[in-house]
């Protein structure tokens, strides 16, 4: 449990941090950001190795502490994305509603996919000569949008639309101090 | 009832006995959640939220329908209890769509409220992916099933409060959905549309269009205030954000217990009509907009150029007691003549109006004549067909053909007057319902009953009880004069209105909206509506009740009373 032990005086080892999104906004991501001025102290003890705001994109094969995922799975690369978040990391954090709950993305579950494709790239009323994108380079989406905890398993729960910048503060805190972070009070939020 | 010993949460007390776990907590200052819980409502122990340990008992028991006994032994917070509210509320997010991100109740949602209390931070179970049907058949509420947690808050409001037993349940189990008339969409459905579910709904089932989003509880204010839209001038919370009117919900503490009509709740906020923002004066065969000093210059004009025996004044039974003494001050004091009352006049002037709503709760016996409460006087027609369904004999009389009684609708046959009045005279606590279409005859003979009976006087205006009390009379007073006065406020101007300033060569129209008159008024003097206005009228109970101003008029607007004053002091 104990992620970091930094006795008086003695460099610390940075523990090391990853974050990717799946069916998401990036809203959770911006969240992360709103820490604002705190990021510069959490960044003393905390080295991001990779996320979809920074160079690197994907989390290092040797692993890393504490990996962070927002969005709903929702395409098969999702899913692929999630498994790998969660093998390289020894605590895994849903992040924000999506990631949660499957938030607002699984509105889709209510239609067919057929009917979701159409309306989204060909019936809409912005669209002109539209076209249901087919490239392999994007996933295909699964059957229903789910949460993360019903693909592989979950550690940390940190819901929010999206989580306030406070808890996700907090629940960093909390790891670094060696405890698994709860929510609660005003740091669990559903809006 | 005697008092009982109970020990709750280690403490001892006596409370009286049968009371349930849940008021004896809250005598004692215990907080229980709850959730299908309404204080307005009969208790079913549906939602498991408020479930307490009890002496005696292996599994957990809701409190809200468990009556206390003797030495009943009740722990309110314990990890057992915890557990089972935590699980209780798991199970409902397991159902349907309670996604707070685009949700128009999150911030007052009182599901949402319990799973922050009870830290509910994932789904336990798979999420679930039905798409239940969105009822928008009706033009000022919504009715989303798929934000429904099956309270049953709002099937009870509708039977229990409104008298109405439109919604109920369809299907069972996690089928389970609320129905109206068996499977009617709501707006082909018998609702009436009264809103009363949406103010007890706890979760954004039920939404109110207007103020869809529009601020939480926390954003916006409540004025207290009463309807003027009938003579039963129900108490009303007139909810306001940023100087504007948002919605409108009814008083838990008023007489009319919280419930409104379609009128009061919703109508009152959604006029189509235009609003007459400007004084104006007819120019050159168009009403052109001007200054007030130019309009009121021109209505003294043409009061002046009349003359007292050529002057007509009408004034609606809608206004308030200080506006009617106004304009009984210009018109009847100053100008010398007699004012007459807008509406339809009431022949009962003579009964005594001795009845209050509570009186229903112990009727025996309500004789209506010349009334049609469901359609004129709702909450009133609502709390009549409460007392009808507690067992009260329900009579109409009428000489009339009146087949179009909201109550002859639901199957009731007429009898005469004088079948009514037998039938209170071997009654116990009979009210008589005495509506503006009563005729002389009839409100002559129901004198028979002044000793006997509770009177209600359903006025056609809401301050109809203060015109009687002034003397005024729609004694068409106006016909064949030169001018007329006419202050409408927020009245229909078709019809017998607009019939009653035939034949005057000019019109002063003092009104709140456009309309029909607007096309004949020489001078137009824009007036207020209730919302923005100050003032008290006399309610059917014989109460004067008091309208608060909830939100500012329009720029430029003038009260009644001022420009009433305004006048008296140039003529």
């Amino acid at each position: 449990m104990i992620l970091a032990s930094h006795p008086e005086g003695e460099a610390m080892s940075k523990i090391k941090i990853a974050t990717d999104w799946l069916g998401g906004c990036s809203g959770c991501h911006m969240s992360l950001l709103d820490i604002d001025e705190r990021l510069l102290n959490l960044l003393e003890l905390v080295e991001l190795t990779s996320s979809p705001i920074t160079d690197l994109k994907q989390p290092p094969e040797e692993g890393v502490t504490a990996g962070i995922l927002e969005g709903a799975v929702n395409t098969t690369v999702n899913i692929e994305t999630a498994k790998r978040m969660r093998e390289r990391s020894q605590y895994l954090i849903a992040l924000g509603d999506c990631a949660v709950f499957g938030g607002i993305v699984t509105m889709r579950n209510a239609f067919s996919l057929t009917e979701l494709l159409e309306r989204a790239y060909v019936d809409a009323e912005s669209v002109v000569e539209g076209k249901v994108p087919e490239s392999k380079e994007l996933g295909k989406l699964i059957h229903r949008a789910c949460p993360v905890n019903q693909i592989v398993d979950v550690d940390v729960y940190l819901p929010g639309c999206p989580p306030p910048a406070d808890a996700i503060h907090h629940a960093l805190s909390e790891l670094l101090e060696g405890r698994m972070p709860a929510m609660t009070g005003d740091h669990l939020r559903y809006d | 009832m005697s008092d009982v010993n109970i020990t709750i949460n280690g403490h001892p007390a006596q409370v009286p006995d049968g009371i349930t776990i849940l008021e004896a907590a809250k005598r004692l200052g215990v907080e229980i959640p709850t959730l299908c819980h309404h204080p307005a409502l009969q208790d079913i122990g549906a939602c498991r939220l408020c479930v307490v340990e009890v002496s005696g008992r292996r599994e957990v028991q809701p409190a809200c329908v468990f009556p206390v006994s003797d030495k009943l032994v009740i722990q309110t917070e314990t990890p057992k209890t915890a557990a089972m509210r935590r699980f209780a509320l798991e199970m409902l997010f397991s159902e349907r769509s309670h996604y707070c991100m685009y949700c128009e109740m999150s911030g007052d949602c009182e599901l949402q409220s319990l799973a922050y209390r009870y830290g509910l931070d994932r789904s336990a179970y798979p999420v679930p992916h039905e798409h239940l049907p969105v009822d928008a058949t009706r033009q000022y509420f919504i009715m989303d099933h798929n934000r429904c947690i099956l309270c049953r808050r709002c099937i009870r409001a509708c039977g229990e409060l409104a008298g109405n037993f439109t919604l109920g349940l369809k299907a069972r189990g996690a089928k389970t959905i609320i129905s109206a008339d068996m499977d009617a969409p709501l707006g082909e459905s018998s609702c009436v549309a009264c809103g009363t579910c949406l103010q007890v709904c706890p979760t954004g089932a039920l939404i109110d269009i207007k103020s869809v989003y529009g601020g939480r509880d926390f954003q916006v204010s409540r004025v207290k205030s009463s309807c003027s839209r009938c003579s039963v001038g129900c108490a009303i919370d007139v909810v306001t954000r940023s100087e504007r009117a948002l919605r409108v919900e009814g008083d838990w503490e008023g007489s009319n217990r919280g419930i409104l009509c379609v009128s009061g709740r919703f109508e009152s906020l959604n006029d189509p009509r235009e609003r007459l923002t400007s004084p104006m004066v007819r120019e050159r065969g168009e009403l052109a907009p001007v200054s007030w000093e130019k309009a009121m210059d021109a209505a003294v004009d043409l009061i002046r150029s009349a003359g007292s025996g050529g002057l007509a004044a009408r004034i609606t039974g809608g206004a308030t007691d200080e506006t009617l003494d106004e304009f009984l001050r210009l018109f009847r004091d100053r100008l010398g003549i007699t004012p007459d009352a807008a509406e339809a006049p009431f022949a009962a002037a003579d009964l005594p109006d001795s009845a209050s709503l509570a009186d229903f709760d112990d009727a025996d016996c309500i004789l209506i004549v010349g009334a049609d409460p469901l359609k004129s006087h709702r909450v009133a027609g609502y709390r009549i067909r409460m007392a009808q369904r507690r067992g009260a004999m329900l009579l109409i009389a009428s000489d009339l053909d009146d087949s179009s009684n909201g109550f002859r609708k639901t199957g009731l046959a007429r009898t005469s007057v004088e079948d009514g009045i037998r039938a209170c005279l071997e009654s116990e606590k009979p009210i008589v319902v005495v509506g503006a279409k009563a005729n002389r005859t009839e409100t002559r003979r129901l004198t028979a009953l002044e000793s006997h009976a509770q009177f209600l006087l359903l006025d056609s205006a809401a301050n109809g009880a203060y015109l009687r009390r002034l003397g005024m009379r729609n004694s068409k007073n106006g016909a064949g004069k030169k001018t007329a006065y006419l202050l409408l406020s927020e009245a229909s101007q078709d019809g017998a209105m607009a019939k009653a300033s035939n034949g005057v060569q000019s019109l002063i129209l003092h009104a709140s909206y456009a309309g029909p008159l607007t096309e004949r008024a020489d001078v137009a003097l824009p007036a207020p509506l209730g919302f923005e206005s100050e003032g008290h009228f006399t309610n059917c109970e014989g109460e004067r009740v008091r309208i608060n101003r909830a939100v500012p008029p329009p720029e430029g607007m003038m009260s009644e009373r001022e420009v009433l004053s305004h006048l008296a002091s140039r003529l």
